[in-house]
């Protein structure tokens, strides 16, 4: 990331003006579109080069597709397509004469593609907005409700917790701030308890948060931030939605503990454009913080949606999407630790994550620590399902309990009498479980021993209807669509990766192989270097549906 | 200043603290294949030709985002991140509707890793004609690699901020100002765009074939 830029953009959020990002939303909102005014506009306000701008305006899914008097977003997400093998995105292209990022001539109505809009629960799933009209239509019929102008809100999920006393589905209540403030306990015995409570980071990576805490209340300078990643991209993951929309003041008093022990006056979260319910939740949640006392002077926050990008979840893309910039991937070192948003040094962790910290303020490392009795791994874990599944939703479990159970036991198995044939765990840069290996235990190192990952959680179940060619086809497409176009191998590999697979020829295992050692060995981020994963596990476990030659 | 000792291919070289496994690399006299690099600028890390061999590390890493450690043995021809990097060139030129010319940075990068025919044919940027808006420069968008050191030239060098990157994922490019060319964009016409670019994607107007 330019540090010029970085610093231009400082400079002007110091003066309260709008990220160039924040003004073409505006433009879109308004007029469907992004105009070459709209950007001079931005420029303009934000302090921005036009060029700069002109880059932003080119990267964002959102900023790129034209709305009509009706805009309708089809979800392309992987549960979706596990629930209709893509049937519903061609039925709507059939019917409404548009090819998705269209926008009819008279205006009346625009077609466009998002990957996922949090509703796997319930799949096939679309959103709807129009004047006074902004509804998630999901599940069976969804499609012709949509198309008949007769769209129903779709229900939230289920949630639940198998754990004795909940940590993640506890509703926040500030007690952990509390005795922190009351009993006077120091940031640095903060700092101390969140190390030793040993939380792993919950957005896929499993970075121990209170190590990266460390480097933060380490590095020099005055002004720091703590930054929550609500950029909840993982097609079939709902966990980060359930938790900014139905439990905002967990997330928040988190946030003001990392800033506590971190020694940051403010951070900041950054939520889906794709979760609409997710930023007014905060605020309001916020809002009645500020009232409390809990927020203020001491700890404050603002949120800030983004706009379409899937890699923008990776947390240097994320920072830059922050600051208004194009949401593309900055080589490290510098650490955000060090070097984070505007320049400044940032925490960046994962929603859930930061949720973890209030139980451990509260009840300390050790209580923590003796969450999950059959598992080294500290704390609990939500997980979700995906519509599959008899009994989708988000459940609270413990660490280390089996795949089995969780599949067949907690969500039920598959309805309608299927059966599985392999469930994705972690989004799409996770491996592929197959049914006869889900005897495997939910916790990191079982699950990288099986070529798959705990990733943030989502766990997706293929039927025995799925042909595994389909998915590596749906996987890598949208693997070369989000690639940010930064480094090389992702850039071009992706592309080529899913042209290997776009139509019915056969496709060379030792061509494939190749490359994907390409992307994993040398792609900048874990986008083009996860993508693989998923990739071997088909070739592992289903070669002969892949249609390969030597 | 402090310096480290590191070795590079079995030679022992002094590097100032602060150095990157490139610069020991370049201080011992050894190639690594670089796209994105240029010594004007801050690395990028973003064509991934670079990758070498580090003793202790699991896989390759990139030569010029990695800085150097005391003691650090660094492999320029470790044959993981040799593979990397032909397979990285040969999807660069892969993606181009026409090989680049001979004097270009990427045709000689290519020659020396010995990159043939790509394993991985596909799509390449559409064929257009030169951008000659400007009398000076002019653009070969189709030649654009990415490589981002346009850009940084402007910023970093320059301080123009003319050009940007655009786009994403495989349709990534740049332009200038609102993409309606040099000339109605902010550039003062400095040419550190194209003395930079490794594809002659920038170059001068008198230089276009």
């Amino acid at each position: 990331m330019s540090r010029n830029l970085v610093e231009l953009v400082r400079r002007h959020h110091a003066l309260a003006a709008p990220s160039a990002l924040d003004v073409l939303k505006e433009a879109v909102e308004q007029r469907g579109e992004v105009t070459d005014e709209d950007r001079r506009e931005a420029a303009r306000r934000s302090g921005l080069p036009e060029a700069a701008v002109y880059g932003v305006s080119t990267f964002y899914d959102d900023l790129l597709q034209p709305r009509g008097a009706r805009h309708v977003r089809v979800c392309t997400g992987t549960a979706c397509f596990a629930a209709t093998g893509g049937a519903h995105v061609e039925e709507l292209r059939a019917a409404t004469g548009l090819e998705l990022g269209e926008r009819a001539a008279d205006g009346s109505t625009s077609l466009a593609e998002t990957v996922c809009l949090g509703f796997c629960h319930s799949a096939p799933a679309l959103r709807v907005t129009g004047s006074e009209l902004d509804v998630v239509d999901a599940g069976p019929g969804a499609v012709a409700r949509v198309l008949a102008d007769a769209c129903v809100a779709a229900a939230e999920p289920d949630w639940s917790s198998t754990l004795p006393e909940p940590v993640l589905t506890r509703p926040g209540d500030w007690s952990g701030l509390r005795r922190v403030l009351e009993e006077e306990i120091s940031p640095e015995a903060l700092l101390e308890a969140v190390t030793a409570a040993e939380i792993r980071g919950r957005g896929g990576a499993g970075f121990p948060a209170g190590v990266k805490w460390g480097f933060a209340r380490a590095a020099a300078g005055e002004q720091k931030f703590i930054v929550a990643n609500g950029d909840e991209g993982d097609p079939g993951s709902y966990i980060d939605k359930y938790l900014m929309e139905r439990n905002p003041a967990l997330l928040l008093e988190g946030m003001a503990l990392a800033g506590y022990a971190v020694g940051a006056a403010h951070g900041f979260v950054l939520v889906r454009s794709e979760y609409p319910r997710s930023k007014p939740a905060l605020e309001a949640a916020a809002e009645a913080a500020r009232a409390a006392g809990w927020l203020g002077e001491r700890f404050d926050v603002t949120i800030v949606e983004g706009a379409g990008s899937y890699v923008v979840g990776e947390e240097t893309a994320l920072l830059a999407c922050l600051e208004g910039l194009r949401g593309t991937v900055s080589a490290r070192p510098p650490f955000p630790a060090q070097e984070g948003l505007y320049g400044r040094p940032t925490v960046v962790n994962n929603v859930e994550t930061l949720c973890n910290v209030p139980f451990v303020a509260a009840r300390g490392a050790d209580a923590y620590r003796a969450l999950s009795p059959d598992s080294d791994t500290a704390g609990s874990k939500l997980v979700c399902f995906n519509e599959r599944f008899a009994r989708p939703g988000v459940y609270e479990v413990p660490f280390g309990v089996s795949m089995r159970w969780l599949c067949e036991q907690l969500a039920g198995g598959l309805r309608d009498g299927r059966s599985i044939k392999g469930v994705q765990i972690g989004g799409p840069l996770g491996g592929i479980l197959p049914a006869e290996r889900l005897d495997a235990a939910f916790d990191f190192d079982a699950l990288a021993a099986e070529g798959c990952m705990l990733g943030h959680g989502g766990i997706l179940a293929f039927d025995d209807a799925t042909s595994m060619r389909d998915v590596a086809r749906h996987l890598l497409r949208f693997g070369a669509h989000e690639s940010c176009g930064k480094c090389f191998p992702c850039r071009i590999g992706l592309r080529r990766a899913h042209a290997m697979f776009a139509g019915e020829q056969p496709v060379s295992r030792e061509r494939l192989e190749q490359l994907l050692e390409t992307l994993e060995l040398g792609s900048l981020c874990a986008h083009g270097g996860g993508m693989p994963a998923p990739i071997r596990s088909l070739l592992r476990w289903w070669p002969d549906e892949l249609g390969l030659s030597a | 200043m402090s310096e480290l000792t590191v070795t590079v291919d079995g030679t022992t070289v002094a590097v100032p603290a602060g150095a990157t496994a490139l610069d020991a690399a370049r201080a011992a006299g050894r190639w690594v294949p670089t796209l994105c690099f240029d010594a004007r600028q801050a690395p990028f890390g973003a064509c991934r030709a670079c990758l070498v061999g580090v003793e202790g590390a699991a896989n390759p890493l990139p030569a010029c985002t990695t800085r150097c450690r005391e003691g650090m043995a660094i492999d320029t021809e470790d044959p993981a991140a040799r593979r990397v990097a032909h397979a990285v060139v040969e999807l660069v030129l892969s993606e181009l509707p026409r090989a680049p010319a001979p004097d270009t940075e990427l045709a000689q990068v290519a020659q020396r890793l010995g990159v043939g025919a790509p394993r991985w044919p596909g799509e390449t940027h559409a064929p257009a004609d030169p951008d000659v808006r400007h009398p000076y420069l002019a653009f070969q968008h189709e030649l654009c690699i990415s490589c981002g050191r346009c850009v940084r030239a402007c910023d970093e060098l320059q301080g123009t901020f003319a050009l940007t990157a655009t786009g994403r994922g495989f349709h990534a490019n740049v332009a200038a100002g609102l993409d309606e060319g040099f000339r109605a964009s902010a550039c003062v016409a400095c040419g550190a765009c194209a003395d930079t670019c490794p594809t002659d994607a920038i170059t001068e107007v008198s230089l276009l074939p």
